[in-house]
């Protein structure tokens, strides 16, 4: 039966996505929400996804503003007809300071369940989550509901906080969780559109702007693609799926560790000539202290660029020391087709590209 | 170990104690004056509008004189971090003349001159940076073994920045100042264990947040090799006397390499800042004033420099430090 999809942060990088992949595989119709200050803005984010969606997608879809950090943000949408929400639109900055992290990636979701109790017809409500909602457990986690084992950043509360209202709902709702891993690349081609804490780390070995590197070698660290993701969530808003929690993630014997992947990164590096002719050396691996230590100092540095780098990099740093194993037996039950990115492949593709681009500074030769 | 001993340690600063709020306001700084006084830095020497590198060079050498440890020298190195100040000559003359003679003014020739080490010939090392002081206790070594007949090397070091200069450099508050001291075949405070040297020419062009970025691998390389060209391990060291730079990376390097921290010198950073090439002469000098070195101990002197270049000596203090 042909139902209505509503993205939130449709405009940010798995929302688009996302709606791309909805509009190629089902019926439905979309209302994609975006944030949207005036008028002018919206039209020029309507426009964009006109162009990215294609020529027919507006068609069956449609853009209207909302702030997910707004009170009344969805409170004008008519609920009638909503048959799925996912709830993409989030603050994903590691450095993201605790109100704006509460206000949008919290309250924001309390706002879209307040949107969702009205939805006589709602079949799934999935909150689009990451795996680091763990904060600072170690070991294995799996696909449930976490504790509260503290965090090493505000992103991570607010996304658990947030995870904790859609399972409170569970009884009202049908709601699922969604845990993201890091996205590193479009897909397995390796291309990057969007830069994180992974890449921008990658950028301060290739220049020699840190030789050291926080974390345990062997910590687990999960790893994909835009295309994988996307195709998990498609997968899992089915209406024949059921809901829970989901690690959209690599299984654990397809998850590379911290050293591997540093490995395969300095091995394409030391493939590029301009690297070798500068003679950077491999990183050093150093304790919490030590990291911690040249954070402070980095704070002295701050006509620099290696200040600014490693501020956005640093509170992702201390989950390197916490390792986790991701367990995803939930998503391999529902998802026969499950092939996730090799992980070193995946690390290879992407160091070339990222090589080649000088992190999106030039053209890549083909 | 080699057969070649160091002693006669001395320094000399600019005449000018500012403190790094003052250069600050006077726009001669490119860090915000809190950021490095929160990372050790508090006061700096500056030389007054009269004074060359030149004249710090003959300060140590004149005190060295005085003190009745000049003697005969059979060579001076003199290491400069700045290229311009091994010559001594007046810019304004070859402005004037475009007799370039006035390029080769070799400051090393005046100090043979002027302290009447008739027997000494001279070398210039001038592209080491930071790390000549220590390079030059190296070549010094070399010259000694290639030639019998020799028995004493004096090497200076000598930097003053230009007039205007920033007294920054790679977020360092920089000193004028000079080193020097004496190689010789004679047993002397310290005996010459071994010296390494790594030198990065691909960096060589490096800015200052590279430079910060490759300190941490390469200094830890640095040790690294020294102490397995002399058979040793960081447990082996008693001290290591650093460059003035932040506080906190040798902190960091200290937990890398397996040093204890209490083991690290460079009391002089807040007095002094980072004295160029002298910096590990200062704090060699402080370290002896507290009367800890005993005889046998091992000492390692380190330094990173532009270039880039990283150098390390390693020292065995013997009996005779205990007269010093």
């Amino acid at each position: 039966m042909r139902g209505t999809t509503l993205i939130t942060g449709a405009d940010g990088y798995l929302g688009r996505r996302l709606a791309a992949t909805l509009l190629g595989r089902d019926e439905d119709d979309l209302i994609l929400t975006v944030r949207a200050a005036d008028r002018a803005e919206l039209a020029v984010k309507r426009e964009r996804l006109a162009a990215e969606l294609g020529p027919g997608a507006m068609g069956r879809a449609r853009v209207v503003a909302a702030d997910a950090g707004r009170d009344g943000a969805w409170a004008d949408l008519d609920p009638r007809g909503v048959t799925r929400i996912v709830h993409a639109a989030a603050v994903t900055r590691f450095n993201v300071d605790r109100e704006t992290a509460r206000r949008v990636n919290t309250e924001g979701t309390a706002r879209l369940l307040a949107l969702a109790a009205r939805c006589d017809n709602l079949q799934r409500f999935a909150l689009l989550s990451t795996l680091y909602a763990a904060g600072r457990r170690r070991g294995d986690v799996h696909e449930e509901r976490l504790p509260d084992a503290g965090f090493v950043n505000h992103y991570e509360w607010s996304k658990w906080a947030a995870e904790e209202q859609v399972l409170d709902a569970a009884g009202r709702l049908p709601v699922s969780v969604f845990r993201l891993p890091t996205l590193v690349a479009e897909d397995d081609d390796g291309r990057v559109v969007q830069y994180n804490a992974f890449h921008n780390t990658l950028k301060l070995f290739y220049y020699g702007l840190l030789s050291l590197v926080p974390g345990d070698r062997g910590t687990p660290l999960s790893l994909a693609t835009a295309a994988f993701t996307t195709a998990a969530v498609a997968r899992l808003l089915d209406p024949a799926t059921g809901g829970g929690v989901f690690h959209i993630c690599p299984d654990p014997a397809g998850t590379a560790s911290l050293g591997e992947l540093l490995d395969t990164a300095f091995t394409v590096f030391e493939r590029d000539e301009a690297f070798r002719r500068r003679g950077v050396l491999r990183p050093l691996p150093c304790d919490r202290e030590s990291f911690q230590d040249l954070l402070n100092a980095a704070d002295q540095l701050r006509a620099g660029p290696v200040h600014q780098s490693l501020s956005s990099v640093s509170p992702f740093a201390h989950q390197l020391y916490l390792p986790k194993t991701f367990h995803n037996p939930a998503l391999r039950a529902v998802w026969p087709g499950y092939a996730a990115p090799d992980p070193l492949a995946l690390a290879e593709a992407t160091c070339a590209r990222l090589v080649a681009s000088r992190w999106g500074r030039r053209t890549e030769e083909t | 170990m080699t057969g070649v001993f160091v002693d006669s340690f001395v320094y000399a600063l600019g005449e000018r104690k500012v403190l790094v709020q003052e250069t600050a306001e006077a726009g001669r700084l490119v860090s915000a004056p809190s950021d490095l006084e929160s990372a050790g830095f508090r006061w700096h020497h500056i030389c007054e509008p009269g004074t060359g590198s030149y004249d710090l060079a003959r300060r140590v050498t004149g005190e060295l004189a005085a003190t009745g440890r000049l003697g005969r020298v059979d060579a001076i190195v003199y290491a400069t971090c700045l290229p311009g100040n091994a010559n001594a000559g007046d810019p304004g003359e070859w402005e004037r003349s475009r007799d370039v003679k006035h390029l080769m003014d070799f400051p090393a020739g005046r100090l043979q001159a002027e302290f009447g080490l008739s027997e000494a010939v001279v070398f210039g090392l001038n592209q080491q940076a930071c790390t000549a002081m220590l390079g030059s206790v190296r070549l010094a070594d070399a010259l000694l073994r290639a030639e019998p007949g020799w028995n004493r090397v004096l090497c200076v070091t000598a930097d003053r920045f230009p007039e205007g200069a920033k007294y920054e450099q790679a977020y360092n508050l920089i000193s004028d100042g000079a080193a020097a001291c004496v190689v010789g075949r004679e047993p002397a405070a310290f005996r010459l264990v071994t010296a390494h040297q790594i030198t990065n020419g691909g960096l060589g062009r490096a800015g200052d947040d590279e430079t910060v970025g490759s300190y941490f691998s390469y200094t830890h390389r640095l040790l690294r090799e020294t102490l397995d060209r002399a058979g040793m391990t960081p447990a082996d060291l008693d001290w290591v006397v650093t460059q003035n730079t932040n506080d906190k990376a040798w902190q960091i390097l200290a937990r890398l390499l397996g040093v204890d921290f209490g083991k690290v010198f460079f009391s002089s950073m807040p007095d002094v800042g980072h004295v160029i090439s002298a910096d590990n002469i200062v704090n060699l000098v402080e370290l002896l004033a507290t009367g800890q070195v005993r005889p046998g101990q091992r000492l390692a002197l380190v330094m990173a420099g532009f270039g880039l270049n990283w150098q390390c000596l390693v020292l065995e203090a013997t009996d005779a430090v205990r007269a010093v």
